[in-house]
């Protein structure tokens, strides 16, 4: 087991960061791509950038925006503020960066890392629950909206089997097999599934508001295409 | 045949002709894609919509029905569906493999009901975390079945009526026009004993004005109080028989209706020497002529809407006005289309404190704000006025309850006649529906006396007539 641990913390979790890095990257090279088109197109160049900029803001921290729904909005905020945290500054993570890269950052005391993982197990199927308990989102859901979440709590739940081994059923090496292997397909699905939003979500305010502003001849030239120029209304 | 019998609205019998609607669509929509900008939203929107549901809780079609079509991320999963399987590489590859969705007759029907369900309010997107806007793609997908010729009649026939008929939507000719404005005038002689007028055709004027037209027929009040503006103000304005209608239902379902009215805007005030489009009150004119600089490129005229200019001329002090204000309590209904970005929300407030004694707000207001429920060219279809001003109406009608206001001022030809109808509807008969202008006219002082006050005896019947109590 050892060796399959080894493996998929070795080349498989190096192979899907990588994935994960140019899949996002793509996204966010198409995204600008369209964004530096849309721009160039639009007739009216006066954007109100400022608006967008505090939208943008507005969402990324969304203190403001709880009261809609609030029990799910708080479930998400906390969901979100936990699995941003506990990857980036474990301790145990920051130590394997650093040996493997001579890489390291200020690291989250252990006491608040493991709140923050519980946290994150609890929020991920609070929200899977919520969505279920909800007719108007149990009727908007796709497969990935049930099983990303539940995806995502299983790293965090096998790592903290991992860190407390004494809570632990299974050993801890399944534990750690099962903590490195769903991290990496995690990893790997980011780019495929609306997981994506951790880097789109900044751009999506002004990529809306350019939609509305409209190239000066766009609709005559969609006239032309459908060969309807001269077609009576 | 009857035209109503496929959607909830009447269309043209031409629309029930069309063969191959799926490919006309699609063709449509590369088409649409290709010219437009609407791509990138598309793309965005269909790789990263989260599906959370907090859109549901801020519609207030969805709050009245609890019918899942009209949660609104649903509604534009309708489209995206479609963007989806036909132009997104992931999406022709898994039906290639995997067969599933493909675009039928039935689904463009679907379509056609569900996004006139919607009035476009955008309220909902200021509650989309990942910045959905569910207006836009409802704008999008309108335009779309457009190309497939299912527009709703009411809307049709206004913009022939405006581009290939007399030349705006209400088909008033010009002498028409003229009597009114003359008997506006006489009017205005009657009431107030002040002698203002249209002036019209007057070359090289700063402001030429266009209203919404139905102005003309509707709201008397309305455009004598923005006769009255420019007279007490001795603003430059005049309006152009080529063009006096500022009306734009493309807006409501084809940008390239869009793009050719408001390009007639343009031309009228070229061909008048003119400087700036002033416009009437009016939600969706004023946000079409927004568009202005989008078509009219670097010579494209400023475009000033008549609030903005009423109460920059308050604010200058040029608007003189009578000690007596209006002292029943007074409510402001938010257009969408004026308010929703946040463009123009307080200068209609600060010009009703200033002429009212008892003016109270709508919770929620401003960007917040409930649509009229006629949003989105919905308003002139009468044949859905029950779905209006019941569902659509409902959460209005509240609002406008609790305010317990007499008077419910809407700058917008569109929210006051949709207004009015949800009062008739809802036993709120005791409510008034008035444009800002309407209320303005009343206290604005000309610096002669009103024939009540010439007249003493007929005091009590003006005071009625100008709606002005001490």
């Amino acid at each position: 087991m050892d060796t399959w641990i080894q493996w998929l913390r070795g080349p498989v979790f190096w192979a899907a960061l990588t994935f994960m890095i140019l899949g996002l990257a793509r996204h966010v090279a198409m995204t600008f791509w369209g964004i530096a088109r849309a721009a160039r197109q639009a007739g009216d160049k006066t954007f109100p950038y400022g608006k967008v900029l505090a939208a943008t803001i507005q969402w990324l921290f969304p203190a403001s925006h709880l009261k809609n729904r609030l029990l799910f909005s708080l479930t998400s905020l906390v969901f979100h503020v936990a699995i941003i945290l506990v990857p980036i500054f474990l301790a145990g993570h920051i130590a394997l960066w650093q040996r493997g890269l001579g890489l390291s950052w200020p690291a989250l005391p252990n006491g608040i890392a493991t709140a923050l993982t519980v946290a994150a197990v609890a929020t991920a199927v609070a929200l899977v629950i919520q969505r279920l308990a909800s007719r108007d989102t149990r009727v908007l859901s796709r497969f990935q909206d049930y099983a990303l979440p539940l995806l995502v709590a299983v790293p965090f739940a096998s790592g903290f089997l991992v860190m407390h081994p004494a809570w632990s059923p299974f050993s801890r090496d399944a534990a750690l097999l099962t903590h490195v292997l769903s991290a990496d397909v995690l990893l790997f699905l980011i780019p495929l599934t609306k997981l994506n939003h951790m880097v789109l979500l900044p751009t999506t305010q002004l990529v809306s508001e350019l939609a509305w502003h409209f190239p000066p001849d766009a609709g005559s030239k969609v006239a032309v295409t459908l060969e309807k120029v001269n077609e009576p209304i | 045949m009857d035209t109503k019998t496929k959607y909830s609205y009447y269309v043209e019998q031409k629309a029930l002709e069309v063969t191959d609607r799926p490919r006309k669509f699609l063709e449509a929509f590369a088409a649409v894609l290709e010219h437009s900008n609407y791509s990138l939203a598309l793309d965005t929107y269909a790789r990263l919509s989260a599906k959370c549901g907090r859109c549901a809780a801020s519609c207030q079609l969805y709050e009245a029905t609890q019918d899942p079509r009209d949660i609104p991320c649903h509604r534009s999963e309708l489209l995206l569906r479609v963007y989806r399987r036909y132009f997104m590489p992931s999406g022709t590859l898994k039906a290639r493999v995997l067969g599933g969705f493909r675009l039928t007759d039935e689904y463009i029907d679907q379509m056609a009901e569900e996004y006139y369900r919607c009035t476009a309010c955008r309220r909902c997107k200021a509650s989309c975390p990942v910045g959905i806007d569910h207006g836009l793609v409802t704008h999008l997908a309108r335009w779309l079945l457009a190309e497939v010729d299912v527009i709703p009649k009411a809307l049709l026939v206004s913009v022939r009526e405006q581009l290939e008929g007399v030349g705006n939507t209400s088909a008033i000719p010009v002498p028409a026009l003229v009597d009114t404005c003359e008997f506006l005038e006489e009017e205005l002689q009657d009431i107030y004993n002040v002698d203002i007028k249209f002036p019209f055709d007057v070359e090289g004027a700063e402001y030429v004005f266009f209203p919404a037209v139905s102005d003309f027929l509707l709201e008397a009040d309305t455009l004598m109080g923005n006769a009255a503006v420019m007279h007490v103000t001795g603003g430059s304005w005049t309006i152009g028989t080529g063009n006096y209608d500022g009306i734009n239902y493309g807006l409501f379902y084809s940008d390239r209706m869009l793009e050719r009215i408001v390009n007639n805007v343009i031309g009228e005030v070229h061909r008048l020497k003119g400087q700036k489009v002033l416009v009437g009150e009016c939600g969706h004119a004023t946000r079409s002529a927004w568009y202005v600089p989008t078509f009219g490129g670097p010579d494209a005229p400023p475009v000033v809407n008549c609030l903005q200019y009423a109460h920059q001329m308050l604010e200058a002090g040029k608007i003189p006005l009578r000690a007596e204000r209006i002292q029943e309590r007074v409510t402001y209904h938010d257009p969408c289309n004026i308010a929703r970005a946040g463009r123009i929300t307080e200068e209609p407030r600060e010009i009703l404190k200033a002429i009212c004694s008892d003016f109270v707000e709508m919770t929620p207001n401003r960007t917040e704000n409930y649509c009229c429920g006629g949003g989105g060219g919905t308003v002139s279809i009468d044949e859905i006025r029950a779905f209006r001003t019941g569902p659509m109406g409902k959460r209005k009608a509240q609002q406008i309850r609790e305010t317990g206001a007499k008077y419910l001022v809407s700058p917008c030809a569109n929210c006051k006649k949709q207004l009015r109808e949800i009062c008739e509807d809802n036993d709120l008969d005791d409510v008034e529906v008035v444009g800002l202008h309407d209320l303005l006219l009343r206290v604005i002082d000309f610096g002669v006396p009103t024939p009540d006050q010439v007249t003493a005896p007929a005091s009590e019947e003006r005071t009625q007539e100008t709606g002005v109590s001490c």
